[in-house]
């Protein structure tokens, strides 16, 4: 894994508020998420990653350099905010073609890349219209756009899905997605919502309370258990009582029964108590736990 | 995924997926240049509709129109051109315009920027506050230079084109050449500094706008209440309310006033031989004295501004 990110005893103190707390992370290639509830300090942590605010103490390095020091490094950088931060006046195509050049880019290829990126976004039809007129998916499709107009090797999202409905939501994720497997490029993504985490990124780094409580791949939070989901047409309280005799704990879940499994045994002992309980089995199979169920656990 | 997906006629349309840039980056000076020439678009009205355009040309006209009419009528009234309104005045006589200018313009540059949250994405790139602010206060100032300018070039082209002999005109004026360079660079800088000062700390154009030309206007009130004459009694004799040194420096409460103190310097207006009581009772402080409050003013304002926009990126 390249670093492109890397965070060493990172505090930020806002009076006599700590936002973050002498937090220790590395971020690479690829999409990693920042999850952590409201206030957690994700968007400190990319403010100060950004440049944007001085640490109380500690660093953040991009590439190897200071952003704050350093035009050449945040030259190659891209942040979409969670606030708006659009001029409502301007159009989607004036707009990035002037943050294309406030990148470094001439004029004429600051146009050229604004017309591709609009055009990736899917915004290619809605590009003279002055982005006041936008509804609120089109304007973060914007603020995406001008994130990546200059070809940024890593680009800072936070939050990009606030505010957005559920079919909006997932167009954005799959945008994000497509961001960071297609174009190839990195993504840092801030979310308080494990599931948009879950489904985007390679890697996680959890904040709480201005501290880092995990962090490590989305596969290998996912795949430390298995979880196995047991439909019976009936007697579901025998089964459950079966296997409770077995030492296996099984949660009553709608019309199934859920399994921590913890063994290959395991799958033994739940054929066994299927038959004492006499009940008929239509169906038992793997389930892939959500982080949403590993954080309530841990808590 | 490159390649055609649909021939037809001839054409082929080609997906060409996501390409990345590998052409010329220019960094920090072309990310100058480029917040440069939006600051100098959005003091033009260029890409902004109709009613800031209407509002830049009304400006410029306004400023340029006594410059045609003293041109007008010197060329008219040649014979008195000396008693008659010259370069020396130009910029008393069209201050209220310039003030209202980059009153109203000025908060444009530095308020919806912050607003609307644009300049977090000015921050993040290769930029510095310092950078941006400069850059801003360099394309107001550009404008109100070319403004001021403008107005001195006609009334000086007036001026030669109607004198009986424009040469022996020329030799005779030509000092009147780096004083009115002097002069309106003097009057640019503090009407470029003042409006983005006072901008700076509201996000809302209208408060910027309002306090600029209430700065002034009421500055210039206190400041002629306290030190004008008034007639008194039979005698008609000028009274002031004020008198003695407390009126010298009274006068300078007026902001707005503080260019066209220096500007009187510079043409000598403020010598007693100069034929005039232009200055009035400022004339009558040490030399220095007005130099130095513009030089504080614009100076202080200057660093206000500067500091302001380097806290917002702490």
């Amino acid at each position: 894994m390249t670093v492109l990110l890397e965070a060493k005893s990172l505090t930020k103190q806002y009076g006599p508020i700590l936002a973050l707390d002498s937090v220790d992370f590395e971020v690479g290639d690829g999409i990693t998420g920042l999850l952590g509830p409201n206030g957690a300090g994700k968007s400190t942590a990319i403010k100060l990653s950004l440049g944007l605010v001085h640490p109380t103490s500690g660093s953040a390095e991009v590439m190897g350099r200071r952003p704050y020091d350093s035009p050449e490094v945040r030259e190659r950088l891209g942040y979409m905010p969670e606030h708006d931060c659009l001029p409502p006046a301007a159009s989607a195509t004036e707009f990035l073609s002037h943050m294309a050049q406030v990148s470094g880019l001439p004029p004429a290829q600051a146009r050229t890349r604004a017309a591709d990126i609009l055009r990736h976004v899917g915004l290619e039809e809605e590009r003279y219209r002055p982005i006041g007129q936008y509804s609120t998916g089109m304007k973060q499709r914007v603020k995406l756009g001008q994130a990546l107009v200059h070809d940024p090797v890593l680009v800072f999202l936070d939050e990009p899905t606030a505010g957005l409905d559920p079919a909006g939501r997932e167009d954005m994720l799959r945008l994000v997605r497509r961001t960071g497997r297609e174009f190839g490029i990195s993504i840092i993504l801030s979310s308080h919502l494990m599931n948009d985490v879950e489904s985007t990124c390679d890697r996680i780094i959890v904040l709480e309370g201005g501290k880092v409580t995990e962090q490590g791949t989305v596969a290998g939070f996912t795949a430390d258990t298995e979880v196995i989901v047991l439909d019976v047409d009936d007697k579901r309280e025998e089964v459950a009582t079966a296997l409770a005799a077995k030492g296996i704990v099984a949660t009553l879940e709608g019309p199934s029964l859920t399994v921590a499994i913890q063994s290959e045994e395991q799958y033994d002992d739940i054929r066994d108590s299927v038959a004492e309980a006499g009940a008929r089995l239509r169906r038992m199979s793997p389930r892939r736990r959500q982080l949403a169920e590993i954080f309530r656990a841990d808590r | 995924m490159t390649g055609p997906t649909n021939r037809q006629a001839g054409a082929e349309v080609f997906d060409l997926g996501y390409r990345h840039y590998e052409g010329l980056r220019e960094g920090r000076a072309r990310a100058r240049r480029a917040v440069y020439v939006n600051g100098l678009r959005t003091t033009l009205g260029i890409g902004r509709g109709t009613i800031p355009k209407v509002l830049a040309i009304l400006m410029f006209g306004a400023a340029m129109v006594p410059a045609v009419i003293m041109s007008v009528v010197v060329s008219l009234f040649e014979p008195a051109a000396e008693a008659l309104p010259s370069h020396a005045d130009y910029y008393e006589l069209v201050s209220l315009v310039l003030f209202l200018f980059a009153a109203i313009i000025g908060p444009e540059l530095l308020c919806p920027d912050r607003r609307d949250g644009v300049i977090h994405l000015y921050l993040v790139r290769p930029i510095t506050p310092t950078d941006y602010v400069a850059a801003r206060w360099l394309a107001l100032f550009t404008v109100t230079i070319a403004l001021v300018y403008s107005g001195q070039l006609v009334l000086w082209t007036g001026l030669v084109l109607s004198a009986s002999d424009p040469a022996e005109y020329l030799r005779q004026n030509w000092l009147d050449i780096p004083r009115i360079l002097g002069a309106g660079l003097v009057v640019a800088v503090f009407l470029a500094t003042v409006p983005l000062a006072v901008a700076a700390f509201t996000e809302r154009r209208a408060y910027a706008a309002a306090f600029v030309i209430g700065l002034f206007i009421i500055s210039a009130t206190i400041s002629g209440a306290l030190t004008a004459c008034t007639e008194s009694g039979r005698s008609g004799q000028c009274e002031q309310r004020v008198t003695g040194g407390a009126a010298k420096w009274l006068s300078l409460v007026s902001v707005g006033e503080a260019p066209t103190r220096v500007n009187d310097i510079i043409f000598g207006k403020d010598d007693p031989g100069f034929g005039n009581d232009a200055g009035g009772v400022s004339t009558e402080l040490p030399r220095p004295v007005p130099v130095l409050w513009y030089a504080l003013l614009t100076f202080g304002l200057g660093v206000l501004l500067w500091r302001r926009y380097e806290r917002i990126a702490a």
